[in-house]
């Protein structure tokens, strides 16, 4: 229960954290201008600063009367972000659609209804999908296959 | 007469082979996201951003636009045979539609849905065709300070709607605009904020916001949740026809809820949901047959269906002659404008007639598609809802990797995209809901040239946003609208102490 209290107050500090760095940086960094002609760290540093406030004040309104938070799915997330990350890599290396196999492979693992022989099926249908619709319909220059 | 001509320009625009298949793969793929709940028509949007920088500027909004409407057509499905709202909106529509279905009149609730929502849509594009020319002219009176009061109370109203709270809505905003000034500011050619990657030169892409805050965060929410099918039952054409006393009932409720939802779509930040909640309340209460509601009565059918299909069509009014996006969509459909280098405003309809009135006549277009994807062809949807769903989330996934790199061929971009997924995530974890940062952030740069304009031509008095009287009452509204929706609870306790 202490435990959940202190983690919510992640969020919030997060944003004080946030506002506080966009209203110190242009402070430090830009030039402010002056009140007629503004320079280009006024408006950050000004948005900045309400959102320190305003940050600074949910803090204290959660340490009173904790809204909670909402516990993650790591599974979920790796899977996902593991898919994404795999396009990343694998695309300057191999091309699009061999990159598009894996990412559909990597982030269907995180749905346990979802069997081996329906990912693959889906992967080879949904870079075939690319293929036709955004290098054949669009004619957009992709890589498809690497060294092809 | 001038109406005519314009009509007319518009119908030579919209009623191209070209522009008539985008609208219709547009309005196709909104009812298919509608069907399904789960991936909504935000994301559906958002998924398409890139595919729209290959089309002509009208091509893509006829598109994106059909998605938007599309899915509240689609949203109703799902709601009245299983009592799932496939978008939020259409959760009005469960509680007389679904014990309708129980009933054995599920065909003609659907029936009933599609023309409700036909009528809704043809009358939010007659108030459309009406109020738009007269708003925009008006809004050419506005000076630099009276835009970024209608921006600040644009912001004001989409923070307020926020779930999560007003005060962590404003938070959300804050941080869109903080993120709209990252690059190179306009006025002095400094960079801001860059940490040194060249890549952010230019700002951060709103596809990539978009795609990460809106497809992949919502993917790691919803993937592990995902069910497997729905069992449906077959309905057959017979079954469909409503008898003449509904036909009869139908009628006073549609346009009532026409009328409520016209006036809540052109409100920003209220959108379809309120504008169908607010129509049900008010036949509720005016309804002779008030007392059953709940328990499938047609009117508690026909109005939230109206209500927010009108919405989903006059929503566009303040977006278009405004420039200000009443809902994250709306959002989204404004940077896709800027995208092509169209500034959405005042001067849009005098300076790109073509695009405005082709727009509004493909809504008519479009409209009749839904009409007959709805009705003749309902067997497909309520096949689909047979259709094991989780196979979606895979596809979203790429889909987004594949429409982010194709831009620039950036892989820069798909890391940035997963960046704004992981945060995303995180800020729903703590109950920040993201929907206000991509208004705050796509109006943020706007806003913040008009202050800087403003405070320019006043010789640095910012006295003068509450000098001049249209954005006094305009800042007034948005304080009025905040301290509404923040303080009474804070208020009554302190009563209550006292």
């Amino acid at each position: 229960m202490q435990r959940d209290r202190i983690i919510s107050q992640v969020g919030p500090a997060l944003m004080l954290v946030i506002g506080l760095g966009f209203f110190v940086v242009p402070i430090l960094t830009l030039e402010l201008g002056t009140a007629r002609r503004l320079g280009p760290g006024a408006f950050p540093a000004l948005v900045g600063g309400l959102l320190a406030v305003l940050a600074l004040i949910t803090l204290i309104r959660n340490i009173r009367h904790c809204m909670g938070w909402e516990q993650p799915d790591p599974i979920s997330v790796l899977a996902v972000a593991g898919g994404v990350i795999a396009f990343a890599f694998l695309t300057p290396l191999l091309g699009v659609l061999p990159a598009v196999v894996v990412s559909v492979l990597t982030t269907a693992s995180a749905v346990p209804q979802f069997q081996w022989p329906g990912r693959i099926i889906l992967a080879v249908c949904v870079s075939i999908a690319v293929w036709l619709i955004f290098v054949k319909g669009l004619g957009i220059p992709l890589t498809t296959i690497r060294g092809l | 007469m001038e109406l005519v001509s314009n009509l007319a320009l518009g119908f030579a625009t919209a009623a191209t082979v070209y522009n008539l298949t985008y609208c219709f793969v547009g309005v196709f793929l909104g009812t298919f996201i509608g069907v399904l709940p789960g991936v909504g028509p935000l994301a559906a949007v958002a998924m398409l951003l890139p595919v729209s920088f290959y089309l002509p500027p009208e091509t893509a909004l006829v598109m994106l636009a059909g998605v938007y409407y599309g899915a509240e057509y689609g949203g109703s499905i799902a709601s009245i045979l299983l009592n799932i709202p496939g978008t939020p909106s259409a959760s009005v529509t469960c509680l007389d539609g679904y014990p309708m279905a129980r009933d054995g009149r599920a065909g003609v609730a659907l029936f009933l849905t599609a023309i409700a929502s036909f009528f809704g849509a043809i009358f939010g594009v007659l108030v459309m065709v009406l109020l738009s020319p007269a708003l925009a002219e008006f809004a050419l009176l506005f000076g630099p300070a009276e835009y970024f009061a209608v921006m600040v109370l644009g912001l004001v109203a989409a923070s307020v709607v926020s779930t999560s709270g007003a005060m962590r809505g404003v938070m959300m905003v804050c941080l869109g605009i903080l993120l709209g000034t990252v690059g190179v500011d306009i006025n002095s050619g400094e960079t801001r904020f860059v940490a040194g990657l060249p890549e952010l030169r230019d700002g951060v892409s709103l596809v990539v916001v978009a795609m990460g805050l809106f497809g992949i965060s919502e993917v790691m929410v919803s993937a592990r949740g995902a069910t497997q099918s729905y069992a449906t039952e077959n309905i057959a054409m017979k079954k469909f026809l409503p008898t003449r006393s509904e036909w009869v009932r139908s009628i006073g409720p549609a346009i009532r809820g026409s009328a409520v939802g016209s006036f809540f779509g052109t409100l920003p930040g209220t959108g379809q949901t309120v504008a169908s909640f607010v129509g049900y309340a008010l036949e509720k209460r005016i309804s002779p047959h008030g007392e059953k509601f709940g328990t499938g009565q047609i009117e508690g059918v026909v109005v939230p269906e109206s209500a927010n299909n009108a919405a989903a069509q006059t929503a566009f009014i303040p977006t278009l002659t405004l420039g200000i996006p009443g809902s994250t969509t709306m959002a989204l459909m404004l940077g896709a404008l800027m995208i092509h280098g169209i500034t959405p405003g005042p001067r849009l309809i005098s300076e790109h007639p073509e695009l405005f009135w082709g727009l509004v006549v493909s809504f008519l277009f479009g409209n009749m598609f839904l009409l007959i994807l709805n009705i003749p062809l309902i067997g497909l949807w309520v096949r689909l809802l047979r259709v094991p769903h989780y196979f979606l989330y895979p596809i979203v996934v790429v889909l987004i990797c594949v429409g982010v790199y194709s831009i620039d061929n950036s892989i820069f971009d798909i890391w940035a995209t997963l960046a704004f997924g992981v945060l995303g995530y995180v800020l729903r974890l703590f109950r920040f809901e993201p929907a206000p940062l991509l208004i705050g952030f796509v109006l943020g740069p706007m806003m913040e040239e008009f202050f800087r304009r403003t405070m320019l031509l006043s010789r640095g008095d910012p006295m003068v946003f509450l000098e001049r009287p249209g954005s006094a009452t305009l800042l007034l509204v948005a304080l009025l609208l905040l301290l509404t929706t923040a303080l009474p609870r804070r208020f009554l306790s302190w009563l209550r102490k006292a």
